[in-house]
């Protein structure tokens, strides 16, 4: 082949392009890291990128709803916990009237049970944040109401809340309710944490019910019927704990099985979007040798020509 | 016999021969970079021989032609393939600006505020497709907490945040429509300069050709110039006549005959700010192969237009389905029946502003006075996961994905296929370098060649001057 004046520079142009192409390439992968930075990249790789990505959002948020569904169920423990103390003074009570005559005795028994139901009431009307915990998804308003006479007796106690529980995604597809709702009379689910129809359960007026048997010297009634009724109460608040600790192991597990997830994603992404270092730094030492080499040669020989050695 | 005056006569025809030897080597110097030059060499033949008694004598040597070095064969080919790689590259170009308006990339540096996933270790995404994630997530958190004030706000502003980037591309992308317009009649224009300019050249080619006093050489290299000038604009076919004209025909229109034009190109819109090309006095759709104003039409009409659908029907389905879910629920005082998202498709997507205004109005809930209930909202992120038959039966943000990976797809085919279509041209640039490009070394040989010549046609003088001295001394 023929090589003219413009041979040299034209293909040295063209080489010395090519080369700045591949050197910025591959800084530029170096610096950031990655191997797929854009679309025109690797568009196939770039799709399962976004798509992985995507899934790692999704499986942050879901140890984001698992978090939130901990504090509630935590929250839920906390009220549920509280609720026991009180069946348990409850039953003390009840079980200490057993041969105990003096109506003044009974009445200070009362007296206490009127505080117990109060408080019992307070616990049950426990908020997380602005939501009532036990009101179903009347969460604004609090669940029981109570009403007293005019001796300060608790009449009744009435619940005005309902009996949907909200759910939460906590994997894909896998709704569940950290809520358990203050009664159900139904006879469906969800089990109600103070009333349950289905098992007999139903705290508050088991509990009116002890202290009327109280103020009126009852003591047959206490034991024939209340005790029996205020152990139905105690089983379904047990029934109740366990199940929370259920629910507490199981978002437990969820999350540690997210964030197994959430590693696996990352290893995929970076297995599809991170740039080989040492792959990448020792082609750019590469290509930057042949860039040299490339100046190099081309001085010496664009430098020279027939001109030199003429007279 | 030529005798001492007619060998005299000789040297000095010699004299002019060797010089213009010296000229033609001079010109190629001074045009050793003029691109499109083809280097000259001048034609030297012996002059006519004198019959003589001991047979026909020379009578030295005559310069008769300057002739240019050149291939027609890899100027035709070069004319086309300059055509093909125009229209990669105008193509390769349009691309990019997609791309660019898209303003899809992976950033797996980023960190905290940027994006959630960041926090998870998979890293961010920038465009669309963060903007989209941290909607149907912000419908996750909204569930979890229905009541919550600070997740309805958090809520809003994602929502904002993806309408106002679906705006942003759409906007983009119609900028750049009228953008790759203007590009397709500003290349209408310098077409219909060059068209005018290869007729006038044709005419003062036939002009100086004509009467056969030898080649229009630089005139020619300037012609093939401007052919290759407009091949990079469109597609061309030529025929080189007898008399030095060289026809151009567009599509089977002829538009140059010799030195007339007989028509030129035009822009015209064939509706919604389609521009094609036509002829102006035929009037005729001219359709064209390649040339850079094919890889505009083609990039405009194909990948964009495919972008701008796909963009808006994913930003119609997201707001039909979202609206249709969002309807059915009802705010934290009971209004209902409200749009989540206003507006048709990418270009005018945006919050309801009733809702921005007052976020406690997003209806979260399945049942009237349920604040606690979130079934709505639940059934808002879980459209996430949900495939939609107006998407080919792909998600949100499958869909977003694969119109990402089709505008990269089509790039990056096409920068392979410019890469290539690079490779061929410079191998024929390279050939028609090695035949018309000028070589110092050679020139400068040629320069010394002649010098030599002709300072020995001088001596030739000096020596017959002599003699002739010698013949006047006789007489003395």
């Amino acid at each position: 082949m023929r090589v003219t004046a413009n041979t040299f520079p034209n293909n040295l142009l063209d080489e010395l392009t090519s080369l700045s192409q591949r050197q910025n390439k591959l800084q530029t992968q170096a610096a950031s890291g990655q191997l797929v930075r854009l679309p025109e990249d690797d568009p196939a790789a770039m799709r399962r990128i976004l798509d992985l990505q995507a899934q790692g959002k999704s499986v942050a948020q879901y140890q984001r709803n698992i978090a939130r569904d901990q504090e509630l169920a935590t929250a839920s423990f906390n009220s549920m916990k509280a609720l026991k103390q009180v069946t348990d003074r409850v039953r003390e009570i009840a079980v200490s009237t057993d041969g105990l005559e003096s109506p003044e005795d009974l009445k200070l028994y009362a007296k206490e049970v009127t505080e117990l139901i109060k408080q019992a009431v307070q616990t049950a009307n426990s908020r997380n944040g602005a939501d009532y915990l036990f009101a179903g998804t009347l969460s604004d308003q609090p669940p029981f109401v109570l009403t007293t006479d005019a001796d300060g007796n608790v009449t009744s106690v009435a619940y005005q809340g309902n009996t949907v529980l909200a759910e939460n995604e906590i994997a894909s597809g896998l709704t569940l309710s950290a809520q358990a709702v203050g009664a159900n009379t139904s006879g469906g689910a969800p089990r109600g944490l103070i009333t349950d129809s289905r098992v007999g359960a139903d705290f508050f007026n088991h509990l009116i019910s002890l202290q009327n048997n109280l103020l009126s010297g009852n003591v047959t009634a206490i034991a024939n019927t209340d005790q029996p009724n205020l152990d139905k109460d105690e089983d379904n608040l047990l029934f109740h704990l366990g199940s929370n600790g259920a629910l507490q192991s199981r978002l437990e597990a969820t999350n540690a099985l997210a964030a197994q997830h959430a590693d696996t994603l990352d290893a995929l992404v970076s297995k599809e979007a991170d740039a080989d270092l040492a792959q990448t730094l020792v082609r750019l030492s590469q290509t930057q040798t042949a860039y040299q080499a490339a100046l190099q040669s081309a001085g010496k020989i664009l430098g020279s020509s027939l001109l030199d050695y003429l007279r | 016999m030529l005798g001492l005056f007619g060998t005299l006569s000789m040297a000095n025809r010699s004299l002019q021969t060797q010089r213009s030897g010296t000229e033609v080597a001079g010109h190629n110097l001074a045009n050793v970079n003029t691109p499109g030059y083809s280097r000259q060499r001048v034609a030297i033949e012996t002059s006519f021989a004198i019959p003589t008694p001991i047979g026909p004598e020379g009578t030295g040597a005559d310069a008769v032609a300057i002739t240019q070095l050149r291939e027609a064969l890899i100027d035709r080919q070069i004319v086309s393939e300059t055509s093909v790689r125009s229209a990669y590259e105008a193509k390769q170009q349009g691309l990019e600006f997609a791309q660019a308006a898209l303003g899809q990339q992976i950033d797996r540096q980023a960190t905290g505020a940027e994006g959630s996933a960041a926090a998870s270790g998979v890293g961010g995404q920038h465009g669309i497709a963060e903007d989209l994630s941290d909607l149907f997530n912000a419908f996750q958190s909204l569930s979890t907490d229905p009541t919550s004030a600070i997740e309805r706000q958090a809520l809003i502003s994602k929502a904002q945040n993806l309408a106002t980037q679906f705006n942003q591309v759409s906007s983009r992308l119609s900028s750049l429509r009228s953008s790759l317009n203007d590009s397709l009649t500003s290349d209408v224009e310098q077409a219909n300069i060059a068209l005018n300019d290869i007729a006038r050249l044709n005419d003062q080619i036939m002009t100086t050709e004509a009467g056969g006093k030898g080649q229009a050489n630089d005139l020619r290299d300037l012609r093939q110039q401007r052919m290759e000038q407009l091949a990079k604009l469109v597609q061309i076919d030529t025929t080189t006549n007898a008399n030095g004209g060289v026809d151009i025909a567009i599509d089977g229109v002829p538009l140059i005959s010799g030195p007339k034009v007989l028509d030129t190109l035009e822009t015209y819109d064939a509706g919604g700010g389609q521009f094609l090309v036509r002829t102006v006095t035929g009037g005729a759709t001219t359709n064209i192969a390649s040339g850079s104003m094919q890889g505009t039409i083609d990039a405009r009409d194909n990948d964009l237009a495919t972008l701008q659908t796909n963009i808006d029907t994913l930003a119609s389905t997201l707001i039909r389905e979202v609206n249709a879910t969002h309807a059915t629920g009802y705010g934290l005082q009971g209004t209902s029946g409200e749009n989540f998202f206003n507006g048709a498709n990418a270009s005018d997507i945006a919050v309801n502003p009733n809702l921005a205004d007052d976020p406690s109005r997003i209806q979260a809930s399945g049942t009237a006075g349920a604040v606690g209930d979130n079934t709505v909202a639940l059934a808002l992120a879980q459209l996430a996961d949900q495939k939609q038959s107006g998407l080919a039966n792909q998600t949100f943000l499958e869909n977003y994905g694969q119109t990402v990976a089709q505008v990269g797809q089509s790039l990056n085919g096409t920068n392979t296929q410019l890469t290539n279509q690079q490779i061929v041209e410079r191998m024929l640039l390279g050939q028609r370098d090695a035949v018309i490009g000028v070589s110092i070394d050679e020139e400068m040989t040629d320069l010394i060649k002649f010098q030599r010549a002709f300072e020995a046609s001088a001596k030739l003088i000096t020596t017959v001057d002599e003699m002739l001295q010698t013949v006047l001394d006789l007489k003395r």
